[in-house]
């Protein structure tokens, strides 16, 4: 075997896909899945055309860019209001479309007793749904609030979004 | 219910990198000679190696133009090159999953390296004589998750969940179901791996730092705080989410508010970015699982 070879099969094995906090990732390969970890106050969305087949991700975890204009430029994907539109322009550019697409969000927990002072997590919820609401587009389904973590998981074979906390598994799409 | 002196005398137990130990009092001591951390880093083949990859790296200037040790150490000064070295030497410790904690490869590494970075950047800001020791710190605070997972692996998590009520945090339910928690567990390994007495009081309070009075350090304050901060970043969530508290009084004496946490929380993500080039490491959640 040629060391060209080697990165070829690694590159083009279908599985799973990890999306690191403050990234997103698309794909139209039905053979992936695409995943995030150990979301807490940080959100995960998932859209899905179950037409075009095509799918992404992505694990914002601030709500406002105005915070840094500059950190927002260098990797839009750590806030809502910049890497929201980011994730839907990209599916459009594989083939989606907006009235297809099927959305789903998990995590914005909060540390304990936060009284009010911080409220990062509820804050991104608040963000994501203005941003949702403005631009007409509808969550099928989320799990989020809470105190705890949660794993998001979507599969681009049949466009099922399940979301893991602890030791309990479940799927928010296909309801 | 378990016995912390058991937990510590495990033949498994983690142990402190000789070369980390050489050195922590080196880097601790503000006069020390530039020589004798060179003898101590010249020593560790992969200490050296972080060394020169970060004098080499676009950060310091001249990617491509390579320097010997000595210049290298020259050329980073004396505060970069503690950061490299205890980033270096605990990343080996820290870098394998932690079943116990619900973390996967990398991750208690990353949350390390976030709250080392936090609680210097606060440090800067409130209490600068104590940067150094708060990135020492929040680099060290979880170790005592290392113990737990060598005792207690992936059942960690449902023998401390047996233990959780409705509102209570994550340190109480350990306490709860052990007697002590890892904070505390923490604290007795850093005595065992004979670290500073003050740091293993850091370790040991960094999530219920004691209010003004008798006991009170800025340093606890700051490092609870950059807790918290790493775990809004979502870099040190594990199987026990957000159940922890941010102490009433550090919010107040560190004048944490929503603008100054979230810029804090961006921070911290792109200074581990720029961490990883010497450190080998990656921030990418999960990369290597």
């Amino acid at each position: 075997m040629t060391a060209s070879i080697i990165p070829n099969l690694i590159l083009k094995t279908p599985g799973r896909v990890v999306v690191s906090i403050a990234d997103l990732a698309l794909t139209a390969n039905p053979q992936e899945t695409l995943v995030t970890y150990a979301l807490g106050s940080c959100i995960g969305v998932t859209i899905f055309d179950p037409v075009a087949r095509v799918g992404g991700m992505l694990h914002f975890m601030l709500p406002q860019s105005t915070l840094s204009p500059d950190k927002a430029r260098k990797s839009p994907c750590m806030f809502a209001d910049a890497g929201v539109p980011l994730l839907f322009t990209k599916a459009y550019e594989l083939g989606a479309r907006k009235e297809r697409l099927v959305v789903c969000a998990a995590g914005g927990a909060e540390i304990l007793a936060d009284e009010g002072h911080f409220k990062i997590g509820s804050r991104n919820r608040t963000m994501l749904r203005k941003l949702f609401w403005k631009n007409n587009v509808l969550i099928a389904s989320e799990d989020t609030g809470g105190t705890h973590s949660r794993t998001l998981t979507l599969r681009l074979s049949d466009g099922q979004v399940t979301v893991k906390n602890k030791d309990e598994e479940r799927t928010l799409w296909p309801a | 219910m378990a016995s912390m002196s058991d937990l510590l005398s495990m033949d498994s137990l983690p142990a402190m990198p000789a070369a980390m130990a050489r050195i922590i009092p080196l880097l601790l001591d503000p006069g020390c000679e530039w020589e004798a951390l060179e003898k101590v880093v010249r020593r560790d083949e992969a200490m050296t190696a972080a060394v020169l990859r970060m004098a080499n790296s676009v950060q310091y200037g001249s990617p491509g133009k390579h320097f010997d040790l000595r210049q290298a150490m020259a050329r980073v000064g004396r505060e970069a090159l503690r950061r490299c070295i205890l980033e270096q030497q605990v990343s080996g410790v820290m870098a394998g999953e932690n079943a116990a904690f619900g973390l996967l490869r990398g991750d208690l590494w990353r949350g390390a390296l976030a709250g080392a970075i936090a609680g210097e950047e606060l440090a800067r800001v409130c209490s600068p004589e104590n940067a150094p020791l708060a990135f020492m710190c929040g680099l060290l605070r979880d170790i005592g998750k290392l113990a737990l997972n060598v005792k207690y692996g992936a059942q960690y998590p449902a023998m401390i969940a047996a233990h959780s009520r409705e509102g209570s945090s994550f340190i109480e339910a350990e306490q709860e179901a052990l007697g002590f928690d890892h904070a505390q567990v923490g604290a007795a390994l850093a005595r065992q791996w004979r670290l500073p007495e003050r740091i293993a009081m850091a370790i040991e309070m960094h999530h219920e730092p004691p209010p003004p009075g008798p006991g009170h350090d800025v340093l606890f304050d700051i490092v609870h705080a950059a807790d918290t901060i790493s775990r809004w970043a979502g870099l040190c969530v594990g199987a026990e989410g957000m159940d922890y508290r941010l102490a009433e009084h550090v919010r107040q004496a560190l004048w944490l508010d929503r603008r100054s946490v979230e810029r804090e929380i961006a921070l911290v993500w792109e200074k581990l970015h720029e961490a990883e080039e010497w450190t080998g490491g990656t921030v990418k959640k999960g990369a290597a699982a």
